[in-house]
């Protein structure tokens, strides 16, 4: 029974074909295959119209993210105030909009220079092999068996609190998987019969490693960027939950939640902490469906 | 087998050494040290430089920092971790009074992720490309993305505030008379504790059963003449279980990360709350030592996992 389904789908396609209908498939695979997937793209239209949002946000909203006003404190959801004001009298939905900004420079930033410095050191050590690999995991097995929360707020209690130090301390924490998973790659593609023949030609390593090896190891580490710009953003919005993460005096998405430790503003203001969350939660949701997306649009095993 | 666990230990001293020495170097770069905590700013400002100095003398804290380090290996080792800079209590009595909060709350938490998640993700796994897999694995995508705390903080708002049904926080209050009195504390911790996990073992176990229902022996067993629960149940999910079950050792991380969140939303009495505590007030060598025994803690687990798969499957032993 199912052949014969199978069937009827091949001569369908086949007479599409014939009458010329089927147009031959034009630009990347990986991307067609991408857009096909209904849950990738619908992460990617969220993922581009919450950060639009915040890129933009002086033009959606005239309300300053960080002016009290004592004279309006605690409103809930008005017209002029659409996520209504906090207990010092701020407007919620521009303090969304502008902790935006820098939730997703922390998340993206670290994300993208964990991945700078972990696939330099991955590839070249993978590649090259010898005591470097050796010295390179181990340092890397020394950072990845602390759990992560652990080693951020232990090196928070050193260095003190600051969106620099966050960040910094967010690359230090998170350049290791990214390191590890370049490596794993750089292993099995540097004995494909390519390198091979660069290496006979006499091409040096770091040209063989990062022009001609390294494109080939991009798909997997796209999608280590998407995974870990979600672990970041969540990591943000909890280490800024418990007052330790971006100082209080800049509007981020995890210090607008700290709000809600108090039991009476959980109670009483929803305003004030139910829309970040949301937004938090759908923002992490669609990089998770874009990471997947690319996962499967990018691995070999499933090309379709 | 003895060998085996014999290299994997000699491997793990190192480790254990290099990071002790990197947790101390740390303990070192904070402000102040032992006399400037344990004397106050006035008494030390009457005293001269040299009586500042016998003191750090009989502190040792003039020896140089290696031998200083070897010093507080040693005491480390013997069982003294320290005193904690608020109110001078031994850290060892602050783990011994925090920590079976901790543990009780992490397995209830353990125990429930790991039997949904590998329940839910056998369904998902049986009925691929169903309507209920790709509901499964929506839901799944939704548990990794939502953030525990905000989990956490709905949760409470709807079943302990707005309901009642269930107690705010704590663990056990003033006027309980048995163990069993504080369930009704734990339920909402360890469920919002495990939802995240759930999530996980769900997707490994999907993966995984689908990994097994595809092996040879499944086909031998259909050609018996099986029936298809039969097959499912006692041949495909048992084979499929056993790396679930190894992967808990692989979640020691999260879950200590996700403890550390929870217990401050619920107000657990656990190590994780006197962590975030002692990191706002500055109380580095309490920071330390939980780190440290956190590190200790995945590395004992990576072992046992390590050891247990080696017990289950002799192809590891090999190689």
């Amino acid at each position: 029974m199912e052949n014969s389904s199978l069937n009827r789908k091949f001569d369908r396609i086949l007479a599409l074909e014939n009458a010329g209908k089927l147009k031959a498939s034009s630009g990347n695979r990986a991307l067609s295959k991408f857009y096909n997937n209904r849950l990738a793209v619908f992460g990617l239209i969220v993922f581009s119209i919450i950060l639009l949002t915040a890129v933009f946000a002086p033009l959606l909203t005239s309300h300053d993210p960080l002016k009290i006003n004592l004279r309006n404190i605690a409103q809930s959801p008005s017209w002029e105030h659409w996520f209504g004001t906090d207990r010092t009298g701020r407007d919620v939905f521009s303090r969304v909009l502008y902790g935006g900004r820098i939730s997703i420079l922390v998340g993206l930033g670290s994300a993208l220079m964990a991945a700078v410095i972990g696939v330099a050191i991955g590839a070249y050590t993978g590649f090259k092999g010898g005591w470097i690999d050796v010295i390179a995991l181990r340092i890397s097995e020394i950072f990845m068996s602390f759990p992560q929360i652990i080693l951020v707020l232990m090196l928070v209690s050193i260095a003190g609190q600051s969106l620099f130090n966050l960040i910094f301390i967010f690359v230090l924490t998170g350049w290791g998987a990214m390191y590890r998973m370049t490596r794993a790659r750089m292993l099995s593609l540097r004995e494909e019969e390519y390198v091979q023949a660069l290496q006979s030609f006499g091409l040096s390593t770091a040209t063989i490693c990062y022009k001609h090896i390294l494109p080939n190891a991009l798909g997997p580490i796209m999608v280590n960027i998407t995974l870990s710009t979600a672990a970041f953003i969540l990591a943000e919005a909890g280490l800024s939950f418990l007052g330790l993460g971006v100082p209080l005096n800049l509007p981020t998405w995890g210090n607008i939640l700290n709000v809600a430790q108090e039991i009476r503003v959980l109670q009483n203001f929803w305003w004030m902490w139910l829309p970040v969350g949301l937004v938090i939660s759908l923002f992490v949701l669609s990089v998770n469906f874009i990471g997947d997306g690319l996962r499967d649009a990018t691995d070999p095993s499933q090309q379709g | 087998m003895l060998t085996y666990v014999i290299r994997r230990i000699l491997i793990l001293i190192p480790m254990l050494l290099i990071i002790s020495f990197l947790v101390y170097w740390g303990l070192e770069l904070t402000p102040g040290d032992a006399v400037s905590h344990l004397i106050n700013p006035e008494a030390a400002g009457r005293m001269s430089a040299e009586q500042l100095n016998d003191l750090r003398e009989s502190y040792g804290l003039n020896k140089s920092f290696i031998e200083r380090y070897g010093i507080w290996l040693i005491n480390v080792l013997q069982g003294n971790f320290g005193h904690s800079l608020a109110g001078g209590v031994p850290i060892a009595d602050i783990f011994l009074d925090r920590l079976p909060a901790t543990l009780e709350l992490s397995f209830v938490a353990l125990f429930f992720s790991t039997v949904m998640g590998s329940i839910l993700g056998t369904i998902s796994a049986l009925k691929r490309g169903s309507a209920v897999d790709s509901g499964l694995t929506v839901v799944g995508m939704l548990g990794v993305s939502i953030p525990e705390l905000f989990f956490g903080l709905v949760a409470l708002l709807i079943f302990a505030l707005e309901l009642g049904w269930l107690p705010v926080g704590g663990r056990l209050l003033p006027s309980y008379t048995s163990y069993w009195d504080h369930v009704p504390n734990i339920v909402l911790p360890a469920l919002v504790l495990s939802l995240m996990m759930t999530a996980g073992v769900m997707r490994y176990s999907r993966s995984s059963m689908l990994d097994a229902l595809s092996r040879e022996f499944i086909t031998t067993a259909r050609s018996k003449g099986l029936p298809e629960w039969r097959i499912n149940l006692l041949h495909g999910f048992r084979v499929a279980l056993t790396p679930v079950v190894v992967l808990i050792g692989f979640r020691l991380p999260v879950l200590i990360g996700g403890t550390v969140i929870i217990e401050q939303v619920f107000q657990w009495p656990g190590i994780g709350n006197e962590f975030i505590s002692s990191v706002r007030g500055a109380d580095y060598p309490l920071v330390m030592m939980i780190a440290l025994f956190s590190v200790f803690a995945v590395l004992l687990a990576s072992l046992i996992i390590d050891v247990l798969t080696a017990l289950i499957d002799p192809r590891v032993r090999l190689s």
